[in-house]
């Protein structure tokens, strides 16, 4: 096997349970995203772009969307004879076999894999996050300071850092605590999820981690205090750019609408840092004379004969005469009818909104404290008439003409 | 069936000379068509949709553009270790001088039927924009025993009568007699440009028809022997359209904005496949304006436009208009410029308050690349 310089794991198992119904049938990075992407698309592209062309993907809950995108990870450049996209599910030994226990466990379990490649750096991702990231300048730092561990930080303001994972550095930018999620933040450096690992230091805390009886097996909670216990060399490495995390409702619906605001820099076709998808064969779209589309995406396959206004129509969706979608998101496949009104809201793959019918509701028009994003869930049929408020999660067909 | 039982042969320079200036850098094939193909999409769909791996794709001239557009093949599945998409360049006629009619054409593509040890080719004419279900199509050869089949349509309504084989067929498909009209009237059946032949059967005529100083496929096959041969005509219902000038191009692009057309063209049991280029969705701004317009990929729309196609990466800035045109890739429309009634090939720019206006009779074509 040839030596790879550094390894890419992207941790891709886990559930995103706070998406609720959009992560019922589907891992998290395998969401929607964009019109046209899924959140994978990101660290995959950002891989690709950096040089990285060995990455393991570390799979486990509802597999079976993802690795059907992933394929032979063609879309991304990243079908090699050396290297190239590995789907990695848990396995069974001679000794049995277990779930990726943490996230820690998950690379543990791989370290076959990355042994084959031999190699000095591993960078550990995660399916979480939509930025446009060049992973090899973050390597090179993590060289040049001799680091055991290089993690990832943006800053956040300090009255959100408590929803972080923050790390306390010195001035020179090297770690002296890790606190996940701390009341009273000292310092607004969030962990972006990013980490790159000398390969020899990650592999004996891994080990030891495993010989640990009631360790979590996770980065964040055992690996990273483990090391700093050690007076390991662990560095932030500061990234400025564009970053969210799209683990929540509202921030995914966030960070779609983002693509729409002029001051956030996130083109996604730029030719020097392009994100690549998996798009399907489907025929330009069309805007009929009966529509209206401003402020909006629109994409491949849809077919708009109705109302857009700050919304984002992902592959072939359709909007029919007399239809308004406002400050919202429609995702592959799904149908709006004649006549219905969708405003905040996030309209899963393949659902139906049914004639005249109303999901979401405008900010202005309920008590701050009842509003939100709604949600109708894939393939979901909701019927002509019926009323979906704000911040609901429909995960059941609804009926014609009813309240919810 | 084996899925090597059938090849595939594209024509990529049908009616080169039909699109005028826009055949200048490229071949017919590779013409843009509807805002994000090239036209040997369609072939190149049509036979992979119908099972078939292996197809040889015939070039005479500037086939550089096609080249790139089809890479390894891999956008139409056809990066295949058993058969796979081959280009044919001009080769081992005496002089390897460029061919003059298909005949010489498949007599310099010998190598390439000789090879591929299919029971079936099926021939396709690169200047069609039309789904064809060229699986029915084989069936159908197969099933009425035919020697060569030939798909026709009826309802010629968008092209101009050039070189256009028009047939008569019996109540048994058989084909009864073939003419080659100055005008055509919509009842006429008239040639798809997609035939299917037994592979030995066409080597055999294609040899004889060259020693003889034979040109032309319809003329010197087809019409030569319309009663020796069992020839069959399989109907094509759906949209087509040969561009044999530039006036049917226009029209075909502009029929997209028909659902009826665009439902046939892009039939999604039977996809239109291209190279895909990872543009970004299109976006909409504030002052956006835009009716019964054909959009693809990567566009960037401040301004209006109406009745029109746009091809991917286009960029259409605040207080301009676009009517009634075929804008191909990556074209700037500057700020309060006008354009009416106009193909702009690739990469054009029209500078800020430039107006490029034609009538709905003379289509203005402005070649690639140009600033005006």
């Amino acid at each position: 096997m040839i030596k790879k310089k550094c390894v890419a794991m992207l941790l891709a198992g886990g559930q995103g349970s706070r998406l609720g119904v959009l992560t019922e049938k589907i891992a998290k990075p395998a969401v929607p995203y964009g019109g046209k992407y899924r959140i994978i698309d990101f660290p995959l592209s950002n891989c690709i772009n950096s040089g990285i062309d060995t990455v393991g993907i570390l799979t486990q809950y509802k597999p079976l969307e993802l690795n059907d995108y992933i394929g032979s990870g063609k879309a991304w450049d990243l079908d090699r004879l050396s290297g190239g996209v590995h789907i990695l599910p848990p396995y069974q030994g001679q000794k049995g076999g277990d779930w990726y226990k943490g996230t820690a466990n998950a690379i543990y379990q791989n370290m076959m894999f990355i042994e084959r490649y031999d190699p000095e750096y591993v960078l550990i991702l995660s399916g979480d996050h939509i930025y446009k990231m060049d992973y090899s300048k973050m390597i090179n730092q993590h060289i040049r300071t001799n680091a055991a561990c290089t993690i990832a930080v943006i800053e956040v303001p300090l009255d959100e850092a408590c929803r972080f994972g923050i790390m306390n550095t010195d001035s020179d930018g090297s770690i002296y605590e890790f606190e996940e999620k701390p009341e009273n933040p000292k310092s607004n450096l969030a962990s972006m999820g990013v980490y790159v690992f000398s390969w020899d230091k990650l592999k004996k805390y891994l080990v030891d981690d495993e010989e640990t009886p009631d360790s979590s097996n996770d980065f964040g909670k055992n690996i990273i205090p483990a090391m700093l216990k050690s007076k390991e060399k662990l560095q932030v490495y500061k990234f400025g750019d564009y970053w969210k995390d799209v683990g929540t409702v509202d921030s995914l619906w966030e960070a779609n609408l983002d693509l729409l605001n002029p001051k956030i820099n996130l083109n996604l076709s730029d030719p020097n840092w392009r994100i690549y998808s998996r798009a399907g064969a489907f025929p330009p779209h069309y805007i009929s004379d009966s529509a209206t589309v401003e402020n909006s995406l629109v994409t491949d396959g849809c077919e708009v004969y109705g109302n857009l206004d700050y919304s984002i129509l992902f592959e072939n969706v359709m909007v029919e005469e007399g239809a308004s979608v406002e400050y919202s998101l429609v995702m592959p496949g799904a149908i709006i009818k004649r006549g219905a009104k969708v405003r905040y809201s996030i309209i899963a793959e393949n659902a139906v909104i049914g004639e005249n019918a109303e999901v979401g509701a405008l900010p202005e028009s309920v008590s701050p404290d009842e509003f939100g994003i709604s949600v109708v869930g894939d393939n979901i049929e909701v019927g002509r008439n019926a009323q979906i408020g704000p911040k609901t999660m429909i995960t059941d067909n609804v009926r014609e003409g009813a309240k919810i | 069936m084996r899925a090597s039982a059938v090849s595939g042969i594209v024509f990529a320079n049908a009616r080169d000379e039909a699109v005028g200036r826009m055949t200048n850098y490229r071949s017919m094939a590779s013409v843009p068509f509807g805002g994000r193909y090239r036209l040997i999409d369609f072939c190149l769909s049509n036979l992979v949709n119908a099972g078939i791996t292996n197809i040889g794709v015939i070039t005479k001239a500037n086939y550089r553009s096609l080249m790139d557009h089809i890479g390894s093949g891999a956008f139409w599945d056809l990066d295949r270790k058993q058969g796979g998409v081959h280009l044919l360049p001009p080769f081992n006629i005496s002089g390897a001088r460029r061919y003059h009619g298909y005949i010489e054409a498949l007599y310099g593509a010998m190598d390439f039927l000789n090879r591929c040890n299919s029971e079936y080719i099926v021939l396709c004419d690169g200047c069609v924009a039309a789904n064809v279900d060229i699986s029915a199509a084989v069936d159908f050869h197969i099933r009425k025993d035919a020697d060569i089949t030939v798909v026709y349509r009826t309802g010629a309504a968008l092209e101009k009568v050039n070189n256009m084989m028009t047939m008569t067929v019996d109540s048994d498909d058989r084909l009864v007699s073939v003419d080659f009209p100055d005008s055509i009237s919509k009842n006429e059946l008239s040639s798809l440009g997609v035939l299917v032949f037994g592979r030995e059967l066409l080597i055999e005529l294609v040899n004889n028809a060259y020693e003889n100083g034979g040109r032309n496929i319809d003329v010197d096959i087809i019409a030569d022997r319309i009663n020796a041969l069992k020839i069959c005509g399989f109907r094509h219902n759906g949209f087509s359209a040969i561009m044999t000038d530039i006036e049917t191009y226009t029209a075909a692009n502009m029929s997209l904005l028909s659902k009826e057309v665009r439902d046939d063209l892009f039939n999604p049991e039977r996809r239109i496949m291209t190279k895909n280029r990872d543009d970004m969705p299109t976006r909409y701004g504030t002052k956006a304006e835009v009716k019964d317009s054909f959009v693809a990929d990567g566009c960037v729309i401040d301004g209006e436009v109406f009745r029109s196609v746009l091809s991917r990466g286009v960029i259409v800035k605040r207080g301009a208009t676009v009517k009634n045109s075929i804008i191909m890739q990556d074209c700037v429309i500057g700020e309060n410029a006008i354009v009416c009634d106009a193909i702009f090939d690739k990469s054009v720019t029209l500078n800020n308050n430039t107006v490029i206006r034609g009538t709905t009779e003379r289509t203005i074509y402005v070649e690639k690349n140009q600033i005006i």
